[in-house]
């Protein structure tokens, strides 16, 4: 049986491919059995909440340290400019110049800075929500919303993380951003296991191929799951018994699922058929992350004897 | 030069499919080069049947790394870290060994400056490559970021740089950037400086959500935008959706082009080794493409 605590990151390299989909039917589903919480982490396109109706949404703010300077301390001796790596700070005329948009807020210049002029301001990135959708059982929703313009999605999907442990003790399901940047690995690091969606397409395969590898490098146990099953031919089950990643499943290609999924509405309500068997997805992903810890500890003890 | 933007805020919308259909529409009549912006995973170049000619080393973030032997146990690295990147455990013999989480930490200097006895120093790492190479109609640039790689943003812009500089070269009249999914940092490297975004969405209440975040987008950077609507006879009530946004917004819609079955197959064809770009070319003459072909010509 699945233990109480289990963080499963549905993820993908090619967006589009069902992330979201699979992720508000599968936790709909976890809710009817015990506490689940959403963490939406597509914090630059988040639509999961737009799959649940809430009464009520509590709304934080989120925001990130950035680097000030004080005018007058400044004798632009250009010691903050030699300490940024991202090249957030020059040195114009008489003192020294930050640029907001390249800053990463690490404090190096003002742990530098010797006469103490560069100093920190917090700046607005975005808001996280959290709701408990009505008629949904023990489910709660966290949507992190990154501001248009901004681009710290890390630093958002780790607050959203952070707000959704708040209310975790259960299943918690993250819906990943698409990619293999710095966003999916914020979104997916230190989960138990990630479900890799993808579709049987040219495209679908390629992308697969470059999530697959961020999760063995992150050693992440691996699933895949084949969303619109039927609509092309490439040879997805081939690639996973390379990489000795089970595939747990299929949704198959029918046009009145993307209807449903165009409306809004999750399929379990819809397709009794898709229902049923994503029933079954959790806790085949558990399964996997209890096998590959096994393993590990397995190779470890061996490993100590030898 | 006109350099023109296809993207979605929402990702799978059809973004690449449709790049490579006006590619080839714009064959014999319009000199193109190509940019696949998105670095994180970029299909472009098997749409258009791309040979590589050139890679080169993309250099990304440092990584912090602490050496057991210099380092005296102080935890001053953990306390500066504001990625939670440093972390410490207890070894088998009684020592506290700090080690960089290098998927965490983002390549400052703070921990080396924190450090009183000199035990942590950044090293570079290599973040991905720069591809160039030749499709039937000419140049084509893209990128590979390796996974978990930050700075995708900055290979946008290098992509976007040796497209330009090659369409330069060759006296093109057109680049076309294949935009990544989202609106954060690598979409507004695709975005910057373009002469016009094809917004590309989906019937969908998701697709206008995102949609929408993305206008946004084009607006704060001084982009002019037109929409297109792939897919759209998906959903009769999702098409609707994205009618009164357009109009709403003010924004043309230039054209709507339906789930075609023929398309799926064509690219199907990439599933056993074939080429999709022959069949692409007959579907790049067909109506919706046509007009989309002409929201396109009206700008060069």
């Amino acid at each position: 049986m699945r233990a109480e605590e289990f963080t499963l990151a549905v993820a993908s390299g090619k967006g589009g491919t069902g992330k979201t989909l699979v992720a508000t039917n599968l936790a709909a589903i976890g809710a009817r059995s015990g506490p689940v919480v959403l963490v939406d982490c597509d914090v630059e396109a988040p639509n999961a909440h737009l799959f649940f109706e809430a009464d009520r949404r509590d709304t934080v703010e989120v925001t990130v340290p950035r680097a000030t300077v004080d005018a007058d301390a400044c004798g632009a001796c250009g010691t903050c400019v030699s300490v940024c790596e991202f090249g957030a700070v020059r040195v114009l005329g008489e003192q020294a110049i930050v640029f907001d948009e390249l800053c990463h807020g690490c404090g190096s210049c003002s742990h530098a800075c010797p006469s103490h002029a560069m100093g920190e301001k917090e700046m607005r990135v975005g808001d996280i929500d959290v709701s408990v959708p009505r008629g949904m059982g023990a489910l709660t929703v966290v949507t992190g919303t990154m501001d248009v313009g901004q681009t710290t999605a890390p630093a958002m999907i780790r607050a959203a993380r952070k707000r959704a442990e708040d209310h975790g003790g259960g299943l918690t399901i993250i819906d990943a951003p698409p990619g293999v940047s710095c966003s999916a690995v914020a979104a997916v690091h230190g989960a138990d296991a990630v479900l890799l969606v993808t579709e049987p397409t040219v495209f679908g395969l390629h992308d697969l191929r470059l999530a697959a590898e961020l999760a063995r490098e992150l050693g992440l146990p691996a699933g895949v799951l084949v969303n619109r099953a039927g609509s092309g031919s490439t040879d997805i089950e081939r690639f996973c018994d390379e990489w000795d990643m089970p595939v747990v499943g299929h949704v198959p290609f029918e046009k009145s699922i993307a209807e449903t999924y165009a409306k809004g509405e999750l399929v379990v309500g819809t397709h009794p058929d898709v229902a049923e068997w994503l029933g079954y997805v959790t806790d085949a992903m558990w399964s996997i992350a209890e096998t590959q810890s096994y393993r590990a500890a397995a190779r470890q003890t061996a490993g100590a004897r030898s | 030069m006109t350099t023109i933007a296809i993207a979605s805020g929402k990702g799978g919308t059809g973004k690449t499919t449709l790049t490579a259909l006006i590619a080839l529409r714009a064959l014999g009549e319009v000199k193109t080069v190509l940019a696949d912006a998105d670095v994180e995973a970029s299909n472009l170049p098997l749409a258009v049947d791309a040979h590589e000619s050139m890679r080169m080393a993309f250099q990304g973030k440092s990584t912090a790394r602490i050496d057991p032997l210099t380092c005296t146990e102080c935890g001053a690295c953990e306390t500066a870290c504001r990625f939670g990147a440093v972390s410490s455990r207890v070894t088998d013999s009684d020592a506290r060994r700090y080690v960089v989480d290098p998927w965490m930490c983002e390549g400052c200097t703070r921990c080396t400056l924190s450090c009183p006895s000199g035990a942590v120093s950044l090293e570079k790492g290599r973040a991905g490559s720069i591809c160039f190479g030749e499709w039937e109609g000419g140049g084509i640039a893209w990128g590979a970021l390796a996974p978990g790689e930050d700075l995708s943003g900055k290979l946008v812009t290098e992509v976007r740089t040796l497209a330009w500089t090659s369409a330069t070269e060759a006296w093109s009249d057109l680049v076309l950037v294949d935009g990544p999914p989202g609106v954060g940092c690598p979409t507004i490297a695709a975005l910057a400086d373009t002469d016009l975004l094809i917004a590309v969405t989906e019937p969908s209440v998701s697709g206008a959500h995102d949609l929408e975040r993305l206008l946004d987008l084009a607006a704060s950077l001084g982009v002019p935008a037109k929409v297109v609507l792939n897919k759209a006879d998906l959903s009769a009530d999702g098409a609707a959706r994205i009618h009164s946004l357009c109009e709403r917004r003010d924004v043309e819609l230039v054209a709507e082009v339906p789930f075609d079955t023929a398309l799926a197959a064509t690219l199907d064809t990439m599933s056993t080794g074939g080429h999709a770009a022959p069949g692409l070319r007959d579907i790049a003459t067909s109506p919706p493409v046509e007009a989309l072909w002409e929201a396109v010509a009206c700008r060069l």
